[in-house]
C-alpha cells in the first residue's frame, strides 16, 4: 500500500519519440505494474467474484456454461423457424463470445458502486476492481471455451471436418477481446459512480448492440442485405465485436472466408486507443469515488 | 525531497489540508440531473468539510481527534488513509497504514470467515504467507474457532467486527487509524482491543484516534486535536483540550446531553468551580482543593430544601452522588439570594474529564426546584503515577515472607 501514485517509472528503453503515444502508454505500463505488485489481491478479488457468483447455486460454475448453451439452443430454434440457416457452430461461437462481453459490461458497471464501503474505507488501487471483475469473466470464458471446443469438435467430426489450423492464434484474440472488455468495464464502472442512469442506458444499448453484432448470424447473412464492399458493411465492421466474433469463427472453423478490409482494420485499432483513453478517464475519475458513493 | 525541520520524525504531516464538497441536495447523481444543471447553469454551493488544517504527528505518538458530530473528524482520517483526495493542500505519511475505519469493510457475506480473512488481509496489503502464519492467531483473537468456516452472513454483528479487528491489527502497521470502533463487541473483547492498542503504543507505533469516548481519548493520547466546523481549533495536552471541547461546544446551552428542568421556585444563578488558586478555569489537581460556590435565588420562601450533586465521567458513567438530606445537613428555609458551598477537597478524583450535576428539591422529593444535569464540566490532572479515575484509600504492609528467613 506504500505507493500512492507511481510517479517515476523506470523503463529499460525509450518509450517513444512520439509524445502523445508515450503519454497514452504510460498508464498502460502503470496498470501492468500495479497488477503485478498486487497479484495476491487481484487473485483474491477474482476468486471472490467467482465464488460469490456461484456460492449458493446448486450447479455452481456450471451455470457459466449452461447459460450460453441455453441461449444458443434458443437462437438456433427460432432461426430455424425463420428458415434462415446459420450453422449451429457459428451461433455457439457467437453466443459464447457475446456472453463474455455482456458479463464484463454488467459486472464491470457495478465494480465500484457495488464495493462502495471498500472504496470509501480502505486505500488500494481502485483500478484493480474493474480489472479483477474482467479477469473473473475471462476465467469463466476460458472454461466455457473448453465446452465450446468439445461441442464444436463433435459437430465437425460428424460432418467429417476438423477444427481450423489457425486455432493456435486464439490466445491473441482472447487477449484483445479481454482488453476491449476491460475498457468497457473501466469506462462504465466510473460512469456509474457519477451517473446512476448508466445502468439503464446500458441495458438499452446492449439489446441494440446484440442485433448489430454477428452473434446469431454471420457476415454472410449481412452481405445478403448489403454488399461486402458497401458503406453499410464497412460501418458494420467498425463495431469491434464484428471483428472479434468473426475472428473466433475463423480461428475455430475450417474453410472460413476472411472478410477483413480497411474498415475492419479501423475497427481493430480504435478500441486500442479507447483502452488507453479509458485508463486516463478512470485515473481522473477515481479521485472523487469516495465522495460520490 | 526537501524535509523541513518540523517534519523530521513525523509519521503524518498535513499542510494546508482542505476538502470541499459541492452541495447538491440529496438525490443521487443522475445523467439527467447533471445535464439539466449544466444547461440551467445552477450555481452550486461549496461546503468545506475541512479547511486549512496543519499538523504533524510524530512517530510513536498517539493523537486523539475530538469534536462534535459532523465537524470533520472522519474526513481527517479519510484524508490520511488516502481514501479521500484532498481538494487543497497535502498530507504525507511515512510507513504502512492500516485503518480501523470500518471493520470488515471488505468482507463478502457469502464467503466463509476463513476466505474473508485472506481476502481482507490482501486488501490491507498483508502477504498471503504472513496471513497463513498468523491465521490461528487471528482466529484466536477473534474467538471464532467453531465458526471460521461458516459464511460470514450468518455471523452476528459482534462476530463480524471481531474478525475485522483481528485482521486489521494483525497487519502490524506503522500507523494505525482508528475511527470510533472501540465501542463494538462485548466488554471482554473491548478490553482485548484496548490491550492491543497499548501494545501498539509500547512498540512505538503511531496512532490516530477518533472517538467520542472522551475518557478513553484522555487515557490513551499524548496529544488531542479539537476539530470544529472543519477547522483544527485547538491542539495540545489531552485533559485541557478535552475540557475546552466540553466547555465550548458541549457545556451550558451547547449540544451536549445536558438537561435543565424544575419548577424554578428556586434557581441556580451562578455556579463557580474553584481550584486551589481560586480560579474558575475548570482545571483541578488530584488530591488538591475543589470547592463549588453555588449562588441561588429563591423566588418565595421554601421550607427545608435539599441541595444535591452528582459526578459522572466524560464517558457518562455515574461515579458518585449525594445530597444534604443523606449527609444530614438540614437547611431550615431559603428565601431570596444565598450562597451554598460544596467542598470536595481533598479531591478524590484522579484523572480525566468529569461532569458535575446540581439539584435543589424539596425535603419529600415531591418538587424539583431546579436541576442541571451534566452542566458543569471540569478536568482533573494526575500528579501521581497511579492510574485510574478515582483515588482509593489503601495501605500496603509486608507481613513477612521467605526472603526474611535467609
Amino acid at each position: 500500500m506504500g505507493e500512492r501514485e507511481s510517479g517515476g517509472i523506470w523503463l529499460p528503453f525509450p518509450l517513444s519519440p512520439f509524445p502523445p503515444f508515450s503519454f497514452l502508454c504510460i498508464d498502460m505500463i502503470t496498470l501492468f505494474q500495479t497488477i503485478r505488485s498486487h497479484r495476491e489481491l487481484v487473485a483474491n478479488l477474482v476468486s471472490r467474484e467467482l465464488k460469490s457468483r456461484y456460492k449458493s447455486s446448486a450447479l455452481g460454475l456450471l451455470w457459466s456454461l449452461l447459460t450460453p448453451l441455453f441461449m444458443a439452443v434458443i437462437y438456433v430454434f427460432f432461426l430455424r423457424l425463420l428458415a434462415r440457416g446459420v450453422p449451429l457452430e457459428q451461433i455457439v461461437i457467437g453466443v459464447f463470445a457475446w456472453q463474455f462481453t455482456v458479463n464484463s459490461v454488467n459486472s464491470g458497471m457495478s465494480a465500484i458502486t457495488g464495493n462502495s464501503n471498500l472504496v470509501k474505507k480502505v486505500f488500494f488501487p481502485r483500478v484493480l476492481l474493474p480489472v479483477s471483475v474482467t479477469l473473473a469473466n475471462l476465467v469463466n470464458f476460458l472454461l466455457s471455451l473448453i465446452v465450446q471446443f468439445v461441442i464444436i469438435g463433435i459437430m465437425l467430426v460428424m460432418k467429417g471436418q476438423f477444427i481450423s489450423g489457425w486455432v493456435w492464434a486464439m490466445p491473441l484474440l482472447i487477449l484483445y477481446h479481454t482488453m476491449f472488455n476491460l475498457t468497457l468495464a473501466l469506462l462504465l464502472s466510473s460512469a456509474n459512480v457519477y451517473f446512476r442512469d448508466t445502468q439503464h442506458l446500458v441495458g438499452v444499448f446492449l439489446s441494440a448492440w446484440f442485433f448489430l453484432s454477428p452473434v446469431m448470424y454471420d457476415l454472410g447473412l449481412l452481405h445478403t442485405f448489403a454488399g461486402p464492399d458497401s458503406l453499410i458493411a464497412g460501418i458494420y465492421m467498425l463495431n469491434p465485436l464484428s471483428g472479434i466474433i468473426t475472428g473466433y469463427r475463423i480461428l475455430t472453423l475450417p474453410g472460413m472466408a476472411c472478410p477483413f478490409n480497411g474498415w475492419a482494420a479501423a475497427g481493430f485499432i480504435w478500441p486500442l486507443v479507447l483502452f488507453m483513453i479509458s485508463l486516463k478517464v478512470f485515473k481522473h475519475a477515481q479521485k472523487n469515488f469516495a465522495d460520490m458513493l | 525531497m526537501n524535509h523541513q525541520p518540523s517534519t523530521i520524525g513525523a509519521a503524518i504531516t498535513a499542510r494546508g489540508l482542505g476538502k470541499s464538497y459541492r452541495v447538491r441536495g440529496h438525490a443521487p447523481p443522475t445523467l439527467f440531473g447533471s445535464v439539466s444543471s449544466l444547461v440551467r447553469r445552477q450555481p452550486y454551493e461549496t461546503f468545506w468539510a475541512l479547511r486549512d488544517v496543519d499538523f504533524d504527528v510524530r512517530k510513536g505518538q498517539t493523537v486523539g481527534v475530538v469534536g462534535p458530530n459532523g465537524s470533520g473528524k472522519s474526513s481527517t482520517l479519510g484524508l490520511v488513509a488516502g481514501t479521500i483526495t484532498p481538494t487543497v493542500g497535502e498530507v504525507r505519511t511515512e510507513g504502512r497504514i492500516s485503518s480501523l475505519l470500518e471493520l470488515g469493510a471488505g468482507f463478502h457475506p457469502d464467503l466463509s470467515g476463513r476466505e474473508n480473512v485472506f481476502l481482507n488481509g490482501s486488501i490491507l496489503g498483508i502477504p498471503r504467507e504472513d496471513i497463513k502464519k498468523r491465521f490461528d492467531h487471528i482466529v484466536d483473537f477473534a474467538g471464532l474457532h467453531e465458526f471460521i468456516d461458516m459464511p460470514v452472513k450468518h455471523y452476528s454483528s459482534g462476530m463480524y467486527v471481531r474478525l475485522g479487528f483481528a485482521v486489521a491489527v494483525e497487519m502490524d502497521p506503522d500507523i494505525l487509524l482508528i475511527d470510533e470502533v472501540l465501542s463494538v463487541g462485548d466488554i471482554a473483547f473491548q478490553l482485548k482491543c484496548l490491550d492491543r492498542i497499548r501494545d501498539f503504543q509500547r512498540r512505538g507505533k503511531t496512532l490516530l484516534f477518533v472517538s467520542h469516548a472522551l475518557q478513553t481519548v484522555e487515557e490513551f493520547c499524548d496529544e488531542v486535536y479539537l476539530v470544529h466546523g472543519g477547522r483544527l481549533v485547538e491542539k495540545g495536552e489531552p485533559s485541557e483540550v478535552i475540557l475546552q471541547y466540553i466547555r465550548r461546544y458541549m457545556g451550558e446551552g451547547g449540544y451536549l446531553y445536558t438537561q435543565e428542568f424544575g419548577s424554578r421556585e428556586a434557581e441556580f444563578v451562578d455556579v463557580k468551580l474553584l481550584n486551589e488558586s481560586g480560579s474558575d478555569s475548570g482545571l483541578f489537581t488530584a488530591g488538591g482543593k475543589m470547592t463549588v460556590e453555588i449562588r441561588y435565588k429563591a423566588h418565595k420562601r421554601l421550607e427545608k430544601p435539599v441541595f444535591g450533586f452528582s459526578l459522572k465521567t466524560g464517558n457518562g458513567y455515574y461515579i458518585y452522588g449525594t445530597n444534604t438530606q443523606i449527609m444530614n445537613v438540614p437547611i431550615d428555609a431559603i428565601e431570596g439570594e444565598g450562597v451554598m458551598r460544596l467542598d470536595l477537597s481533598p479531591l478524590k478524583l484522579l484523572q480525566g474529564n468529569f461532569f458535575l450535576s446540581l439539584s435543589m428539591h424539596s425535603w419529600d422529593h415531591a418538587t424539583q426546584y431546579h436541576r442541571r444535569e451534566d452542566w458543569y464540566p471540569f478536568a482533573v490532572k494526575n500528579p501521581t503515577d497511579a492510574h485510574g479515575i478515582l483515588e482509593v484509600d489503601c495501605t500496603w504492609e509486608h507481613l513477612g515472607g521467605t526472603a526474611n528467613d535467609r
